[in-house]
């Protein structure tokens, strides 16, 4: 019975189909040189596994993770054509990201300058913020198109969101985008907390854009059936108040701000 | 099927291909670019895999062929400067550094030593734990070929890590 050092290498692996299996088995058990051959080979596997395994267990870097996010962002955005049943979406607790935190946090790191220098560093760190965003919200629901857009690690209302939160007063009943309030924070810049129909946000016009400072996933029914505020507006309505410098503005003065651009 | 599913799925195999990853470049540098551009490639080419095969099989044989790539682009650059009689090695870019595979020890070291082919088909099975049928596949040559190249990486890796293997 011969067996070559191909079968016996298979053998070792588990490789090889039970017929020839049971040969290979019975000669080795008869061969204390095949017997240790095998030997030798499985403990290779275990030297190898033992070298690189500690490389799959180490923490994975957010550069990574972040890019995935930020194309499933990219996508959910290019995929968002109507409203989406609200089976759809996520049953959850949405969570409120704060991305102003989020901001002050990246300009405060200092830039790492490990090994050597990285071209794409610079606008990986820009994306990261977008990806950030994209992490609370990728679990079921997703932007309406073109309605953000990131911009230096900011991320700005555009097209139709920019324009309702340009235009659209609290007391406007409809439509897909919805104020809930609007209110100055402490350095005296407008912000509006807005639901439409894939999220709910708090934006301040910030020299001329705006920008938006808080996010949620939203409950998918924000036209249709506003009255029934999910926890996530619930809480942005709470961020609000501790942005806020005094009381959120009543319709006149709103109707005011809105005429004068919602500039300080 | 829903496109999150790609993307969670991608991500859940970050740690696996950074451990790959690691195995074909051994520098740790070099290996996190190699994660960062496979990743790329599998985000822009996602809508060619195809849902109910097996994604880690298809990212697996990105990041291999994307490594051909950096190897030969490699070699082209050191060519422009070096002459070869002076001592490129050739397929094997990561002994330029010696000191980079330090932390992979001997292994790494005799890792180093096989051919860009047998490292991989060392890596895909004894460490990624594919089937040779699939490792063949990933690779994109005969199972037969795929025998016969783990079956000299693991000789020459036994040789050179005698007793401690």
């Amino acid at each position: 019975m011969t067996v070559s050092d191909e079968e016996l290498m298979a053998y070792a692996d588990g490789a090889l189909a039970e017929s020839d299996a049971a040969r290979v088995a019975a000669a080795v058990a008869a061969d204390p040189a095949l017997a240790g051959k095998v030997e030798a080979q499985r403990r290779l596997r275990t030297l190898l596994r033992g070298t690189f395994d500690p490389v799959a267990a180490e923490p994975v870097p957010e550069d990574l993770t972040l890019l995935i996010a930020a194309a499933a962002a990219q996508e959910a955005e290019e995929d968002m054509t109507d409203a989406r049943p609200s089976s759809e979406l996520s049953p959850g607790k949405p969570h409120v990201i704060d991305l102003a935190a989020i901001r002050r946090r990246r300009m405060a790191e200092a830039p790492v300058t490990k090994g050597r220098p990285r071209p794409l560093r610079h606008w990986r760190i820009g994306l990261a913020v977008a990806a950030t965003l994209v992490l609370g919200l990728m679990i079921g629901t997703q932007l309406q198109r073109g309605t953000v857009t990131e911009r230096n690690g900011a991320l700005l209302a555009s097209g139709d969101l920019a324009r309702g939160l340009e235009t659209r007063l609290a007391s406007a009943p409809d439509g897909n985008l919805r104020i809930l309030a609007s209110f100055r924070r402490r350095d005296g810049d407008y912000c509006r907390v807005y639901a439409a129909t894939a999220s709910a946000g708090i934006a301040c016009k910030d020299s001329g854009r705006w920008v938006l400072e808080h996010v949620v996933a939203g409950d998918g029914k924000a036209g249709a059936d506003y009255r029934q505020a999910g926890s996530g507006q619930t809480d942005l309505m709470a961020k609000a108040q501790d942005m806020a410098a005094g009381d959120p503005l009543d319709a006149a003065q709103e109707r005011e701000a809105a005429a004068g651009g919602w500039r300080k | 099927m829903s496109t999150d599913h790609f993307f969670q799925e991608l991500t859940a195999l970050l740690p696996r291909l950074r451990r790959f990853a690691r195995g074909l470049a051994r520098d740790a540098a070099d290996a996190d670019d190699l994660c960062q551009q496979t990743v790329e490639r599998a985000l822009k080419s996602h809508r060619q895999w195809q849902d109910g095969t097996r994604l880690d099989a298809w990212v697996y044989r990105i990041m291999r062929n994307q490594w051909i790539d950096e190897t030969r682009a490699r070699k082209r650059r050191s060519q422009t400067f070096v002459h070869e009689e002076e001592g490129v090695a050739i397929g094997t870019p990561g002994d330029r550094d010696a000191e980079n595979v330090v932390e992979l020890g001997n292994v790494g070291r005799a890792l180093a030593r096989l051919s860009e082919e047998q490292r991989e088909a060392v890596m895909l099975v004894l460490v990624e734990g594919f089937a040779y049928k699939e490792a063949a596949e990933i690779i994109g040559i005969p199972q037969g070929t795929l025998t016969s190249r783990l079956g000299r990486g693991r000789e020459a890796l036994l040789r050179e890590l005698g007793e401690a293997a």
